[in-house]
C-alpha cells in the first residue's frame, strides 16, 4: 500500500501536549517583547524585498499534508517552481500560537512565515487587528477551484484574506461497545444513560456550537444572549458529572479504550479510527453538525507573497489537492479533487466515493458555521466557556 | 566565624567574589523575573489583545484569584497535602527498608527507585490512563471487590470509574513524586550510626522506643526535605489533574495554564502565581518551624 493512513493525524499529535509545550512556546513570545524579530527564518529575510524571491515558508499543523520527501506537496512544488519551501509543522493550537506570534505582529515587525493556517475563527480576529496582507488574487487563478460554497464564507467575506487549506465536520463519535447503539442525536448524548460517560471539546465553537443546534439556535447568528442556553446546559452537565472530561484530540484514546461512550468529535480521526475499530461510529446529530475550516492567510509583512500566490495556486490545482486529501482525509475545499483521486488509481481512488469526504448536498445542508463574533461577544463567549472548562 | 586570614583585605573579599556568581544568577533569573512578574500581576489590559498590559496598580487581579479560582486553590493544596503524606507513608519504610535491611543490594534498589524516571514523566503520566481505564484490569479487581463503592461514597471518586476522579490525581501526584521522598529520607537514615540504635537498645529501650528516639529524630531532616520536594511541585503541577483528573478536580496550575495560554490572561495568571508562592512560602516556614529543623530552614 501507498501510505498508511495517518491515525495520528494533525489534531491529534499534540493538543494534550500542546498544553505542555505550548509554555515553551510562548515563552520567547514574552521575550521577543524586547528582542525584536527573532522569529523570523534567515530564508525570509534574506529576501526581503519579495522581487525574484525564492523561498517561501508556510507555518502549518502537524501530519497536515502528504509529506513524501520525493513524492510529496512541498518536493514538486519546488519542482515545478524552483521556489525553495520550508514546511513548518508549528501550529497546535489556535490560540497558543496566536499568543506567540501576537507579540511580533502588534509590534509591527514580520514572523517570518509567508503563509499561515489558523482555524477560520481566527481569521476575523488577525483582519480586524490588521495582522494580514489581502491575497493576490489575480496571481491564483486556480482560486476559480474553490467550492462554491466556501466562496463567500461568514469568516471573510468575498475571501478577500484567505483561502481554505481543509474543512471538516464536528459531530458526534460513538463506540458501539459501550452504548450497545448508535448515537444520533445531541438529546442522546445527554441522555442519562451515558452520565460521566461523554466527552466535549475544549475548542469552544465546536462544542457550543453543537449545543446551540440543541436548543434550536442557528451558530451562525451566534450572540451571547442566543447562547446562554447552552451555556447553561453545559454548566449543568459538568456539574451533574455528565460531561467527564473536556478534551482536544486526546478524545480518540478514551473512545477507544471505552472512557468514553460518546464525545464531540471531529469527522477525519473518526473515520480513520473506524477503518481498525468498527464499535466506533460517527454522526452528524439530528440538531445539526458543526463544519470547520483551516485556512491559509499571509501575515502582514510577509517577504514572498509572490511565491505564497503561486503555492495557493498549485494547492487549488485538483490533481495536486488530491494527493493531499488521500494522505490527511479531510474534506477538500477544491472542486474536483474526487475525479482526481480517481485518475491517481488506487486506494486514493476508493475515497472518492466516500461520503465523509464528499458530503452530499442533504448532509451538507445539515452543517453549519460558527458566525463571527463581535469583539466583546468573543471575550465574553471566550470567557464563560473558559469558566466551565477549565475550572 | 573567622574567615581565612580576616585580616587581609583579600581575605574579606573572598567570599563575596566567590557567590558572586550565584548570586548574580539569582537577580538575573529569579529576582528579576520575580519583579516583573509582581509588576504583571498588578497591571490591567487596555483592550483584549493587549500584549503589554499597563501597570496600574490594580489588585483586582488578587481579588480574582480567591474569588474565582479559591476553590482549585484549596484544592491543589489538599490534593499536595494528601498526596505528600501518601508518598511518606510508602516512602518512609521503602527508605528504611533499603538503608538497614537490603545489605549490599542497597545501592541497585535505591537505583531502582530511580530508574522509572529515566522515562518521560508525561509519559509515565499518561500510562495511567491506560491502567485506570474504565474496563482496565484494576477496576475491574476493586469493583469485584467492593472497594469503588466505597470510595465513592467518601468522595474520592465519581460514578463507577477510578480515572477522572480526585484520587486518580492523587494517585498519580504520589506516584511521580515518590523518588523525591525517598531518596532525602534514605540518605539521612543512610548516615545514621547503627552503633546510636545499639546504645539504645543496650539500654533497654524496646525496638519501637529506639525507632521513636533515636531513628525518627535524625532521619527528621530528610521527611523535612522530602515533604518539601514533594508537596511545593505538586500543588503548582497541572499534568497529573490534566490527564487523570475530570470536570470536578482542576488544580490551580490547571487554571494558570488556561490564564495563561488560552485566554492571554498574562496579569491574572501572574497574580495566581504570586499567591501560590506566598502561600506555599507561608507554609513552608510554619513547616519548618514545627518540625524545627535548623539544619534546613
Amino acid at each position: 500500500m501507498a501510505r498508511t493512513a495517518p491515525l495520528w493525524t494533525r489534531r491529534r499529535f499534540l493538543r494534550n501536549s500542546a498544553a505542555l509545550l505550548g509554555g515553551v512556546g510562548v515563552m520567547p513570545g514574552l521575550l521577543t517583547a524586547c528582542g525584536g524579530d527573532d522569529s523570523a527564518s534567515p530564508a525570509a529575510r534574506s529576501s526581503a524585498d519579495g522581487s525574484g524571491s525564492t523561498t517561501l515558508t508556510v507555518d502549518s499543523w502537524p501530519i497536515y499534508i502528504d509529506d513524501d520527501p520525493a513524492e510529496g506537496t512541498v518536493a514538486r512544488f519546488e519542482a515545478a517552481t524552483g521556489i525553495s519551501l520550508t514546511w513548518n509543522e508549528t501550529i497546535n493550537d489556535n490560540n497558543e500560537y496566536f499568543a506567540k506570534i501576537q507579540p511580533v505582529l502588534s509590534d509591527g515587525k514580520t514572523i517570518g512565515a509567508d503563509i499561515i493556517s489558523p482555524t477560520y475563527w481566527l481569521v476575523p480576529r488577525l483582519v480586524q487587528l490588521g495582522w494580514l496582507e489581502p491575497l493576490p488574487i489575480d496571481a491564483i487563478p486556480n482560486r476559480a477551484n474553490l467550492l462554491p460554497s466556501l466562496k463567500n464564507p461568514s469568516w471573510d467575506p468575498g475571501g478577500e484574506y484567505s483561502l481554505p487549506w481543509q474543512t471538516g465536520i464536528t459531530g458526534i463519535a460513538y463506540n458501539r461497545k459501550v452504548t450497545g447503539k448508535v448515537i444520533g442525536s445531541m438529546a442522546d448524548f445527554f441522555a442519562p444513560a451515558l452520565s460521566g460517560k461523554v466527552g466535549v471539546l475544549t475548542e469552544m465553537r465546536d462544542t457550543i456550537g453543537l449545543l446551540m443546534l440543541a436548543d434550536g439556535q442557528d451558530p451562525a447568528s451566534a450572540t451571547f444572549e442566543r447562547a446562554e442556553s447552552a451555556f447553561a446546559r453545559l454548566q449543568e452537565a459538568k456539574e451533574s458529572g455528565h460531561i467527564r472530561r473536556f478534551t482536544g484530540q486526546d478524545y480518540l484514546d478514551d473512545l477507544v479504550a471505552g472512557n468514553f461512550a460518546a464525545c464531540v468529535a471531529w469527522s477525519g480521526d473518526v473515520a480513520q479510527l473506524a477503518l481498525d475499530n468498527p464499535d466506533i461510529g460517527f454522526a452528524i446529530p439530528e440538531e445539526g453538525g458543526m463544519r470547520f475550516a483551516d485556512c491559509m492567510v499571509i501575515p502582514k509583512g510577509a517577504a514572498n507573497i509572490d511565491n505564497a500566490a503561486r503555492f495557493m495556486d498549485f494547492v487549488y490545482n485538483p490533481a495536486n489537492a488530491a494527493r493531499i486529501t488521500a494522505a490527511v482525509q479531510y474534506i477538500s475545499p477544491v472542486q474536483g479533487v474526487d475525479e482526481a483521486l480517481r485518475q491517481l488509481g488506487g486506494e486514493a481512488a476508493a475515497l472518492a466515493d466516500s461520503t465523509v469526504l464528499f458530503p452530499d448536498a442533504a448532509t451538507t445542508s445539515r452543517l453549519h458555521v460558527f458566525g463571527s463574533l463581535s469583539e466583546e461577544d468573543e471575550a465574553r463567549f471566550d470567557e464563560a466557556f473558559s469558566a466551565i472548562a477549565s475550572v | 566565624m573567622a574567615g581565612p586570614n580576616p585580616g587581609s583585605r583579600r581575605g574579606r573579599f573572598a567570599p563575596y567574589a566567590l557567590i558572586s556568581p550565584g548570586l548574580l544568577w539569582l537577580l538575573l533569573f529569579f529576582l528579576v523575573p520575580l519583579a516583573s512578574l509582581a509588576r504583571m500581576s498588578l497591571s490591567t489590559k487596555q483592550s483584549r489583545f493587549d500584549f503589554d498590559p499597563s501597570f496600574t496598580w490594580d489588585w483586582g487581579n488578587y481579588a480574582d484569584v480567591f474569588q474565582k479560582y479559591g476553590v482549585q486553590l484549596g484544592r491543589s493544596f489538599l490534593f499536595a497535602a494528601a498526596a505528600t503524606v501518601l508518598c511518606l507513608l510508602i516512602g518512609y519504610p521503602m527508605a528504611y527498608w533499603v538503608a538497614f535491611r537490603a545489605g549490599r543490594w542497597r545501592n541497585v534498589l535505591i537505583g531502582m527507585v530511580v530508574v522509572p524516571f529515566f522515562t518521560s514523566f508525561l509519559l509515565r503520566t499518561v500510562s495511567w490512563t491506560v491502567v485506570l481505564a474504565d474496563d482496565g484490569l484494576v477496576l475491574r479487581v476493586l469493583r469485584s471487590a467492593g472497594v469503588v463503592g466505597v470510595l465513592r461514597s467518601i468522595g474520592l471518586t465519581d460514578g463507577d470509574r477510578l480515572l477522572d476522579t480526585p484520587l486518580a490525581v492523587i494517585g498519580g501526584l504520589t506516584y511521580n513524586f515518590l523518588p523525591f521522598m525517598v531518596l532525602p529520607i534514605y540518605v539521612s537514615l543512610e548516615k545514621i550510626d547503627t552503633r546510636l540504635v545499639d546504645a539504645a537498645n543496650d539500654l533497654y529501650a524496646t525496638g519501637s522506643a529506639a525507632f521513636r528516639r533515636v531513628v525518627l529524630p535524625l532521619s527528621l531532616p530528610g521527611v523535612f526535605a522530602g515533604s518539601l520536594l514533594t508537596f511545593i511541585p505538586a500543588s503548582g503541577d497541572f499534568v497529573n489533574a490534566f490527564f487523570l483528573g475530570g470536570t470536578r478536580s482542576r488544580m490551580i496550575g490547571n487554571v494558570v495554564q488556561d490564564r495563561f495560554l488560552v485566554q492571554l490572561d498574562y496579569p491574572g495568571a501572574a497574580a495566581i502565581s504570586l499567591v501560590l508562592m506566598a502561600i506555599i512560602t507561608s507554609a513552608v516556614l510554619l513547616y519548618a518551624k514545627l518540625l524545627g529543623t535548623e539544619e534546613l530552614a
